[in-house]
């Protein structure tokens, strides 16, 4: 039963209902409301509707709720198994709030009522056609194992993107903004800035999602990302070397973990790979530190050769007060010292 | 000395996750310990010879740490200068036993009874 337009640009419509006498109404009314901008195909049955399928590649299937044998909340997960990318919709005659918590949760991206009248069918076409314009995201959707949440902040600082990063776990909810590539607030629990952006990325666990960028209320941070992403480091590592078994649990508003070392940041210099200062602070002997990044650099380089570990991170030195961060990149340079200060609740 | 060195590599710095490990005494002699395969002693002996090239600017005051960690995308290289002389390298896989295990060996390593 399909009556396809021949229109290269037509939209591949399908239609999967029990009963003949709607789908001939679906192919009048719905066939002139598109006027050849749908092709519509029907089927009056699961095995006809996949039969279909195997031949055309559809842009929309429309699947009554209540079939026979294989109904449709059935129907509608094996389309989602065998063709991922297919839209589908439920319709349905007696619509039950149960019926369409499943019809959802079984991939349809809408749940709606079998239209009765003119205008029923009118108000069907403009949703139908409208999830068909719907474009998918941009980019990709997949899983990453034993990607951290600072790698995440780092890619998207590097490839100057702009994004919201939210982290959670079961008592914290924490929010990170990346404006084209610099951090620029973070926010959760009472803390905002960059002690809330700190104790986020040391949080001894929980979850983060990438979302679209939105203006943050404010902005608190304003720091090269490098450099907040060091100390945020340095800070979880901290926090890791107490060894503190299992996940520890977070306080929701300050989101520390049980012990947290305070530290003063004593010293700092970012400069390009060829040593030209980007940012300084407190830096006694700039020519001197740069140097002993450049020496680093080749010593850090030349041991990876020795050392199956894989290219070089990061050098920690700990002081008898303090401790100090160097990391020597082709792009940049990087030497950030703290000293240790009294402990903070 | 190098027997007592040897001895507290094999038995107290070769937790799992420990990839090599090694001392070069003040005499320049090496007493290095394999614990995997593709890091032999041999190689632990070139890494802390290699060492010695930056150790006089990385411990040059005002610096001059207690210890330092290289950190590469697969472990950590740490190592540890004594004031008499001795060097102690420890080679670890990341996230492994071994790791955590690291702060505990070195400060072990600076009371560590070895002579000259």
């Amino acid at each position: 039963m399909a009556k396809p337009t021949n229109h290269p640009t037509a939209r591949q419509v399908l239609f999967v209902d029990d009963e003949p006498d709607f789908l001939r109404l679906v192919q009048e009314t719905l066939g002139a409301l598109s006027a050849g901008h749908w092709d519509l195909h029907c089927a009056g049955s699961a095995d006809a509707a996949l039969e279909l399928l195997k031949q055309r590649k559809m842009d929309l299937a429309v699947v009554d709720a209540n079939m026979p044998l294989l109904d449709g909340v059935q129907f509608l997960g094996l389309l989602g198994k065998r063709y991922p990318e297919l839209k589908k919709v439920s319709l349905t005659s007696f619509a039950t709030e149960d019926k369409r918590t499943a019809c959802l949760a079984g991939g349809a991206e809408l749940f709606i009522e079998k239209p009765r009248s003119e205008e029923g069918f009118k108000s069907v076409y403009a949703m139908l056609d409208d999830l068909m314009n719907w474009a998918p995201q941009q980019g990709f959707h997949g899983m990453l194992r034993r990607v951290g949440l600072q790698d995440v902040i780092q890619m998207e600082c590097l490839g100057r993107n702009s994004s919201v990063v939210e982290v959670y776990n079961e008592s914290v909810l924490g929010r990170i903004y990346i404006e084209e590539g610099s951090i620029i607030h973070a926010a959760g629990g009472d803390l905002s800035g960059e002690r809330a952006l700190q104790r986020l990325l040391a949080l001894p666990g929980g979850s983060f999602e990438l979302a679209p960028f939105e203006p943050p209320p404010q902005k608190t941070i304003s720091g090269p990302w490098e450099f907040l992403l060091m100390e945020a480091a340095r800070l979880r590592d901290e926090l890791a070397a107490q060894n503190v078994p299992g996940e520890p649990e977070v306080d929701p508003h300050t989101l520390a973990a049980p012990t947290i070392a305070s530290v003063r940041v004593v010293e700092t210099l970012i400069c390009s790979g060829l040593g030209k200062v980007l940012y300084e602070a407190d830096c006694a002997d700039v020519p001197g530190r740069v140097l002993l990044l450049k020496k680093i650099a080749r010593h850090a380089a030349e041991l990876a050769q020795i050392a199956p570990l894989g290219s070089f991170d990061r050098l920690e030195l700990k002081l008898a007060d303090g401790r100090v961060i160097a990391q020597a990149r082709p792009d940049r340079l990087v030497f950030v010292a703290v000293a240790n200060t009294q402990p903070k609740p | 000395m190098i027997n007592p060195a040897l001895q507290w590599l094999t038995v107290r710095a070769s937790p799992p996750g420990m990839l090599a490990c090694g001392m070069r005494g003040p005499d320049g002699k090496f007493a290095c310990h394999s614990v995997e395969e593709d890091c032999p002693a041999g190689k632990m002996e070139k890494i802390l010879g290699h060492f010695d090239g930056l150790r006089a600017t990385l411990y040059a005051d005002p610096l001059a740490p207690r210890w330092s960690t290289w950190t590469f995308e697969r472990g950590q290289i740490r190592f540890v200068v004594r004031p008499d002389g001795w060097l102690l390298g420890l080679m670890v896989r990341s996230e492994s036993d071994a790791q955590p295990k690291l702060d505990p060996l070195s400060n072990e390593f600076l009371s560590l009874q070895l002579g000259h």
